[in-house]
């Protein structure tokens, strides 16, 4: 759920920390019981109304899709030294109905431990991709034309496309000024294909990104942007390279009535691929990947707001014939309540013949239409602690609150 | 057109050293002209002041006032000087410069805010003029949201009261505002930012004024040369600091619009929720617009939970003591400047209520606890007459608590700089928990 309510943003509102009944080990001094953390619930509901003519709906089908929408729990506290503050978080999201039958369908897409205080955060356990959030583009769901807008996951078998969004993940940032973020990570990213390293850490990386003063986001001409590396150990002896970029710009200078451009750029190279065999194949192979979106927001003070977007994306294959796919999403927001949005959306994703054996059961046009309703939320319990990322902190002195 | 009371001068006295009943029988044999004095009740809400303005141009001092207890003025609320006069050639004005800015404030070790501080400090600087005297205050705003000054309880020109969209329009970032006034009445006031004045006062936004009057009865009857004063508020810490970076980001992004002129052009009342008269307001929300204050826009808010009780910004133990000696009388002046009542009270001994509002009671009153209401100000005198370390301390103990934890809050403590010398022993410790 990329612009309605990004996972990033959960991540940044809740910062929790555990409180569960039971004890994870002893502690090695007694805790005072009667502190209580800060609790944070958080979520989206989605549910859209589709007609889909892709590789799970043959000719034409219409279909309820709830996929997408996720809950996340959590706790944070102030700590000891009352410069830090620590925190977890928990969530599920629901998987679409390729996931029918099968055992479940929720995806633990969130289970984290996090410490932070002014310069530095470190979080481990499983997380968002610190790769996947460098653009947001603004398609109804996180998965939208992720093939071609997302990092890819090089151990994924592409039946989840979650796997390319979420993994497990140790990570340090720093920042200056609460501007400049420098994020470097390991990874162990789901392995559902069964190849490569089947444990351990088979990914790491760096990045580097610039958040513009928050709040303020519609007075820069760049509000945002980054890059960053990525090497993925596929086995002992082959690895596979990721540099990606990307940025947000202003088209215009306005408030109520704005239009702003995406870009984003992804290179994969190192790989010795020169066909597909599986769908984890073209999540390998040396590849080239672009995607834009322009954007238009009505916001008028004190009114409701409605949002109408194109994102489009290509991916290219250096070493393989017939493997080119292009896409796009013609996506409408338009605000109800707070939160509260009706929703619509086309997509269509063409895929060579050779991609398309591999991605979607040789189905070379997928195209859906879809309209529904999304719920954003978030909730906190016993509030007593405030952002780290502030106008007051980033200008007057950082306080840890 | 002379503004000395007749009044002030039938209540001199050389004998510093009055009884109470002394107060009382010179309050009230002046008469109705020259100094009618009235006491309804004890009860200090019910009390009613003392003359010391009477205003025969006024042409009500001689009015009827059969049917009340005692005598009184009714004529004596009225201003001293007219408050729409202007300076005359020659006539002295007391000069303060006033600058808002962003700081941090630090409550006591370990909880720190941002404050929207006058000159840096919370609370802001004390003004203390005479009586008369002219005040021009440069007002300077730094900081960026709109703010003003209200002088509570001064009888200002209309355009100096410091309403926003009131009187006058919000002082906006780098903009100064110069308010002139005459200090009148005289007493213990304040003053505070009148925008969005829960969350500004909180944030540190009010100090104290005191306007001494030229023949001071409070002093003649109880001499002192040590006088405190004790500004009561309290805070929602988290509050604060999340309404203050929403009105920072608001603020902010306005702020850039005024740079701008075509994101001038967008600007317009909705933005700050601002309409020309009601029949405006009505229409736009016939055409769209949805008030911020409604539950699809806002939720049930909440009120403030206040979690930190300050005398003058700080939390026992980081308050600062009132010292006094044996024998010595000193002044203390209260002033109600947050949203809480305060029921301030003196171990070990009684004190004298004897102003309310900046004005003198009609006559003292004998508590040893008295109420602070929000808005309010209380003068009372405290007599050492008892050698010892004690607390004064708001009564409603919630106020004694920081965070929850007690002891802390509103509270102080009463020192007798000679209590050794009385064989009073008191180890000096800080508690800062139960």
């Amino acid at each position: 759920m990329k612009k309605i309510v990004s996972p990033i943003l959960i991540l940044a509102l809740l910062h929790v920390q555990s409180v569960w009944a039971t004890q994870a080990q002893p502690v090695p001094i007694p805790d005072d019981q009667s502190t209580t953390p800060q609790l944070s619930i958080g979520g989206v509901g989605a549910a859209t109304l589709n007609y889909s003519k892709t590789s799970s709906h043959g000719n034409g089908e219409a279909g309820v899709n709830f996929s997408d929408s996720a809950l996340l729990v959590g706790a944070a506290q102030r700590l000891g030294d009352g410069k830090g503050i620590g925190s977890t978080g928990l969530g599920w999201l629901t998987l679409d109905e390729t996931n029918e039958g099968k055992t479940t369908q929720l995806f633990l897409n969130q289970a984290f431990l996090d410490y932070q205080s002014e310069k530095f955060e470190a979080l481990i356990g499983r997380a968002d991709n610190p790769t996947a959030h460098l653009v947001d583009f603004p398609t109804i769901r996180g998965d939208d034309l992720v093939t071609l807008s997302n990092p890819l996951d090089p151990f994924s078998d592409g039946r989840n496309a979650e796997e390319h969004r979420y993994s497990n993940v140790a990570s340090v940032t720093t920042n200056q000024g609460l501007k400049y973020f420098q994020n470097f990570h390991v990874q162990h990213l789901i392995n559902t294909s069964g190849s490569g390293t089947e444990t351990g850490i088979n990914a790491f990386g760096a990045t580097f990104e610039y958040l513009g003063p928050p709040g303020m986001e519609a007075f820069q001409r760049v509000p945002s942007w980054g890059l960053g590396f990525q090497h993925f150990l596929l086995d002992s002896s082959h690895g596979l390279h990721q540099v990606f970029a990307g940025g947000t710009i202003n088209l215009n200078e306005s408030v109520t009535n704005r239009w702003d451009f995406r870009i984003q750029n992804i290179v994969t190279f190192g790989s010795a691929l020169r066909s597909f065999s599986s769908a984890t194949d073209s999540f390998r192979g040396d590849s080239n990947a672009v995607t834009i979106a322009i954007r238009y927001l009505s916001n008028p003070f004190g009114q409701l707001g409605y949002q109408l977007s194109l994102t489009g994306g290509y991916r290219n294959y250096f070493s393989i014939d017939d493997s080119r796919s292009i896409g796009a999403a013609l996506t409408g927001v338009k605000r109800l309540g707070q939160g509260f949005d009706l929703v619509g959306q086309y997509q269509g994703q063409s895929r060579d013949r050779s991609l398309a054996a591999v991605q979607s059961n040789g189905v070379k046009y997928e195209q859906t239409l879809e309209v529904g309703f999304v719920f954003s939320f978030e909730s906190t319990i016993n509030p007593h602690l405030t952002p780290r990322r502030t106008l007051l902190n980033q200008q007057h002195q950082y306080i840890p609150n | 057109m002379s503004k000395k009371s007749e009044g002030k001068e039938d209540i001199r006295c050389d004998d510093p050293a009055l009884t109470r009943r002394d107060f009382i029988s010179l309050a009230g044999v002046g008469g109705a002209a020259a100094l009618g004095v009235g006491m309804l009740a004890s009860a200090p809400a019910q009390a009613v002041t003392a003359v010391k303005n009477s205003h025969k141009t006024m042409g009500v001092a001689g009015g009827k006032t059969e049917g009340w207890t005692n005598t009184f003025n009714p004529a004596s609320t009225n201003p001293l000087y007219p408050p729409r006069d202007a300076p005359k050639p020659g006539e002295k004005i007391q000069e303060f410069e006033i600058e808002l800015g962003i700081s941090v404030h630090e409550i006591l070790p370990g909880v720190k805010i941002h404050g929207f501080t006058y000159n840096g400090t919370y609370p802001g600087p004390e003004i203390r003029v005479t009586e008369g005297d002219w005040v021009l205050v440069h007002f300077k705003n730094n900081s960026p949201e709109f703010h003003t000054i209200h002088w509570h309880g001064i009888m200002v020109a209309n355009e100096m009261d410091g309403v926003p969209n009131g009187t006058q329009w919000g002082v906006g970032p780098g903009q100064t505002f110069k308010y002139l006034f005459r200090a009148q009445p005289s007493g213990t006031h304040f003053y505070h930012c009148h925008n969005m004045t829960n969350l500004h006062v909180q944030a540190g936004m009010f100090g104290s004024l005191i306007i001494e009057p030229k023949d001071d009865l409070v002093r003649r009857v109880f001499p002192y040369t040590r006088e405190y004063t004790l500004l009561l508020n309290e805070v929602d810490t988290v509050r604060v600091e999340r309404e203050m970076e929403e009105m920072v980001r608001m603020m902010g992004s306005m702020q850039k619009m005024n740079e701008s002129p075509k994101l001038m052009r967008e600007m317009n009342g909705r933005m700050m929720g601002w309409f020309v008269d009601k029949k405006a307001f009505v229409e736009a929300v016939k055409s769209g617009y949805i008030p911020p204050y409604v539950s699809s826009r806002r939720g049930q808010n909440p009120t403030p939970n206040f979690n930190y009780f300050l005398i003058n910004g700080k939390s026992y133990p980081m308050t600062d003591e009132l010292l006094i000696r044996s024998g010595e009388n000193i002044r203390v002046r209260l002033v109600g400047a947050g949203a809480m009542s305060h029921f301030m009270h003196l171990h070990g001994h009684d004190f004298w209520h004897v102003a309310q509002d900046g004005a003198p009671l009609a006559a003292p009153v004998r508590l040893n606890t008295v109420a602070v209401h929000p808005g309010t100000t209380t003068d009372i005198i405290i007599q050492g007459t008892n050698p010892g370390m004690w607390h004064f301390h708001d009564h409603s103990d919630l106020s004694t608590t920081n965070n929850g934890v007690f002891p802390g809050g509103m509270m102080t403590m009463l020192m007798y700089e000679d209590a050794s010398e009385h064989g009073v022993k008191v180890p000096e410790i800080v508690q800062v928990s139960s």
